[in-house]
């Protein structure tokens, strides 16, 4: 047998070979594939648009609806016709999915989730008799799954299904002007998703079953909201840190470990619930009365809305990233509209309601007006004035009749705008960490020994608390004050050590002379802290205390994100600042050792909350507003702007 | 062959032609007339009571007959004690080329004891409407050409009805399946 078939095969190629010339090459999907597919669920297939729907005739001449028969699961589409003679056209299509057919008779979970559909073109041909006889030759091929031939009534009710799939056909005619009864078409495949949504198009050259069943078990997968296989080696919390994540990245064994943002799912979390309850270690929450679902939906929605930015293109939500602690962790100063960059690190939302005062500088005392102040910059969101701002959401139209129902029947005003955001930017409060757990809850157990030494030289020898503080009921690890420490007068007077380490890639550090990084370097900006608030020389390079809680999460470190780590922090202030003229009294070098820092540092991780994850994953589930048809743009030229 | 042979010959073909158009009748039923590789005259009633794989294509065909061929053949084969229950048939698309010694001399490759039929183009015409088959001869220069047709396989069962259509490429195994369902079934 082994022997006839290659003696056959032999023969065969002879045969090609005489008439090599007229040979089509033979689409993939007859073959092996020639490459390897990545892992299931490594990647994602985001919609393509929405599957349309159509009336069209089943194989027993009954009229059906296509969105009836792709039913609640996944579906093949094919357009096919039964005469086609191109062998790279309709047989690959029927090669392809008798592959996949032959799956289903192996693997139930396919017969079960995915469908087989072949819908022709050619209804003057393909009548439901015709069709009928398709289905007729899987009578004896076994049970499992499904493939359905499909036609329509007439070439009108055809047209409409051939329009909304892009299927462009034309009838190829013969010399003397007569239809030859073939037609022109381009082969297309489309995989739908139970939502139908079409989220593969497979032409003749990618048409393969290997792909479209790695495909398939790729969206099923993510519909389960499964994890990738890589991510037992990642931390189990997949939504936490940054989808590319850098740590390491100063070993040479760094390797990426990028994760798929579409497999990042989120979960919508009663946030309500976190302002009225705050978690333990923090005190009730200021303005906790004046908020509401609706107020902080609506604040939410706004939060993750491009469309705030001039441009359409920069949200809240692009400095003050929820997976990365609410700040950035990948930029010491932020960056923002068209990449113009902004003087200081973006700091954590986490628990702001408790804020007195905004910014690094401390010049706002209230998020409702805070919020103003990145949506004007011109080099963050770049908005060119409040009424610009006001009109465009009003015009906006997704946001019909939102602010009126969160806001008692007022509109979109600056006041309302500010309360939306200011709620939502309330609710992301964080606490219930294992120092709360140890030192609010009565938990002996809760803190490590290492940490509880770092506490102890917290409030103790190092002097921390003297600016976190930490009160008896609650912390927030902050005083509402701002102050000289010398980072903020070192940046000014330029000391900085006459050769840089730059790191270029995992492992390879070189060390560059500070003339080479100033002459091809974005120049330090000009900063002098409080002062530029007050004009009161005193202020000079004076800045806010930040909160502590969730630090872990929170680097870079300092008013300009100038240290990566909390172990760098430490040795900052272990050396006592920078000595100068306004140099906070309560700065001065501590005499700390190796293990103190350690404990230090060791205390300082033990300040992540326990609903983290939720506030993230919440985060997650929340709207992205991009710009759409009919929205106000600089792109389509609107009214907005000649208002 | 000397040309006055050939004419003679499509001459017979011709007045053959005459005297069998194909049709279905009223329930369905096939039956058409055509040459066989051997030169004898090939009538579909006759096979009534075997299960007909009807494949339709052209002896120069560089991927799509010899491939089809090749499942047909390997699945009536594999059909053993069940083979003389069904039978293949190739029809030609390209009579000018196809005569039937070049049939027979083609379908030698192949065995399992396929039948090749040819006749004149208004015979093939009417056979190839008779399934819908569609193909058209593309000239790519003066002796080079190549021709397109549906590549399905046609089956009709043992009344002589065409029952099923099975699209090309699947494998030798799929279609001895359907043979012997069909084959048991009308048992």
């Amino acid at each position: 047998m082994h022997i006839r078939s290659s003696f056959f095969v032999l023969l065969l190629l002879c045969i090609a070979a005489v008439h090599a010339q007229e040979q089509v090459p033979l689409a993939p999907g007859y073959g092996e594939l020639g490459y390897e597919l990545p892992a299931v669920g490594s990647y994602q297939l985001p919609p393509l648009g929405r599957a349309a729907d159509g009336k069209v005739v089943d194989s027993t001449g009954k009229p059906r609806r296509l969105h009836e028969l792709f039913g609640d699961g996944y579906v093949l589409l094919a357009f096919i016709y039964s005469t086609c003679s191109d062998v790279n056209g309709c047989p690959l299509t029927s090669h392809v999915f008798y592959q996949i057919k032959a799956a289903m008779q192996r693997d139930p979970e396919i017969a079960r989730q995915l469908k087989l559909i072949s819908l022709s073109f050619d209804p003057a041909v393909d009548t439901p008799e015709v069709m009928a006889l398709y289905g007729n030759n899987f009578r004896y091929a076994g049970n499992q799954g499904e493939w359905q031939f499909l036609t329509t009534a007439s070439e009108r009710e055809l047209e409409p299904i051939l329009d909304a799939y892009s299927q462009d056909i034309q009838r190829i005619y013969t010399a003397d002007g007569r239809y030859s009864g073939a037609y022109s078409h381009l082969l297309r495949v489309f995989l739908i998703d139970p939502e139908k949504q079409i989220r593969n198009i497979y032409s003749v050259a990618f048409l393969h079953q290997d792909l479209i069943l790695n495909d398939f078990k790729t969206l099923l997968r993510e519909s389960r909201g499964d994890t990738l296989e890589v991510a037992a080696s990642q931390p189990a919390n997949l939504l936490l840190g940054p989808g590319d994540d850098k740590s390491g990245y100063e070993s040479e064994d760094y390797v990426t470990r990028s994760r798929a943002l579409g497999l990042r799912r989120g979960k919508a979390a009663d946030l309500l619930a976190f302002v009225e309850n705050p978690p333990l270690g923090l005190p009730p929450v200021p303005g906790a009365a004046q908020i509401d679902h609706a107020k902080v939906q609506l604040g939410r929605k706004l939060f993750f809305d491009r469309r705030l930015s001039l441009n359409d293109t920069f949200s809240c939500a692009m400095c003050h990233v929820p997976d990365q602690g609410f700040t950035s962790n990948e930029l010491a100063m932020a960056v923002g509209i068209e990449g113009r960059s902004v003087r200081r690190n973006s700091p954590t939302l986490y628990n702001i309601a408790y804020a007195g005062l905004l910014f690094h500088d401390g010049r706002e005392d209230s998020l409702e007006q805070q919020i103003w102040g990145p949506l004007l910059a011109r080099n963050e969101m770049g908005n060119p004035s409040v009424g610009y701002v006001l009109n465009k959401i009003r015009a906006i139209d997704d946001y019909d009749g939102l602010f009126e129902a969160a806001f008692d029947g007022r509109g979109v005003t600056m006041e309302t705008l500010g309360s939306a955001l200011a709620s939502y930017q309330r609710v992301l409060v964080s606490a219930d960490s294992a120092f709360d757990r140890w030192y609010y809850g009565n938990e002996p157990d809760a803190l490590t020994a290492s940490a509880r030494r770092g506490f102890e030289l917290f409030t103790g020898k190092a002097g921390c608390a003297a600016c976190h503080l930490v009160g008896e009921d609650s912390a927030l690890f902050m005083d509402n004050r701002l102050h000289n420490t010398g980072l903020g007068y070192r940046e000014s007077m330029g000391i900085r050590p006459e050769k840089q380490l730059v790191q270029v890639a995992p492992g390879v550090v070189l060390e560059v002379d500070r003339e080479i990084i100033e002459r091809v370097g974005e120049p330090a900006p000009a900063d002098v802290g409080l002062y530029e608030v007050t004009q009161n020389p005193h202020d000079r390079w004076k800045y806010k205390t930040p909160g502590l809680r969730n630090v872990a999460l929170t680097a870079p470190y300092m008013h300009n994100g100038s240290i990566g780590t909390l172990e760098g922090v430490i040795e900052f202030y272990a050396a006592g600042g920078v000595p100068n003229e306004g140099l906070s009294p309560l700065i001065r070098p501590l005499d700390l050792d190796a293990r103190d820092k350690q404990d230090l540092a060791e205390f300082l991780q033990s300040l992540t909350g326990s609903n983290v994850d939720a506030l993230v994953a919440d985060a997650f589930a929340a709207p992205i507003g991009d710009i759409k048809k009919g929205d106000p743009s600089w792109v389509h030229g609107s009214e907005v702007e000649v208002q | 062959m000397r040309p006055l042979t050939s004419s003679l010959i499509a001459c017979v073909l011709l007045s053959i032609a005459a005297m069998f158009s194909p049709a279905a009748t009223a329930d369905g039923e096939i039956d058409f007339s055509l040459t066989d590789q051997h030169g004898k005259d090939f009538h579909l009633r006759d096979l009534r009571g075997k299960v007909v794989l009807v494949f339709f294509g052209y002896t120069r065909c560089p991927d799509v007959c010899p491939i089809e061929l090749q499942h047909m053949a390997t699945a009536l084969r594999n059909l053993a004690d069940e083979a003389r229950h069904a039978r293949g048939l190739f029809i030609t698309l390209d009579p000018e080329n196809d005569r039937p010694e070049i049939l027979a001399q083609y379908l030698n490759y192949f065995g399992a004891g396929l039948v090749g039929l040819t006749g004149d183009r208004q015979q093939l015409d009417a056979v190839a409407r008779l399934f819908r088959v569609s193909y058209k001869k593309n000239l790519l220069s003066q002796n080079r050409y190549t021709l397109d047709h549906s590549a399905n396989l046609y089956v009709v069962d043992r009344d002589g009805r065409l029952d099923a259509i099975v699209p090309f490429g699947f494998p030798a195994a799929h279609i001895e399946t359907l043979l012997r369902g069909m084959i048991a079934a009308d048992e």
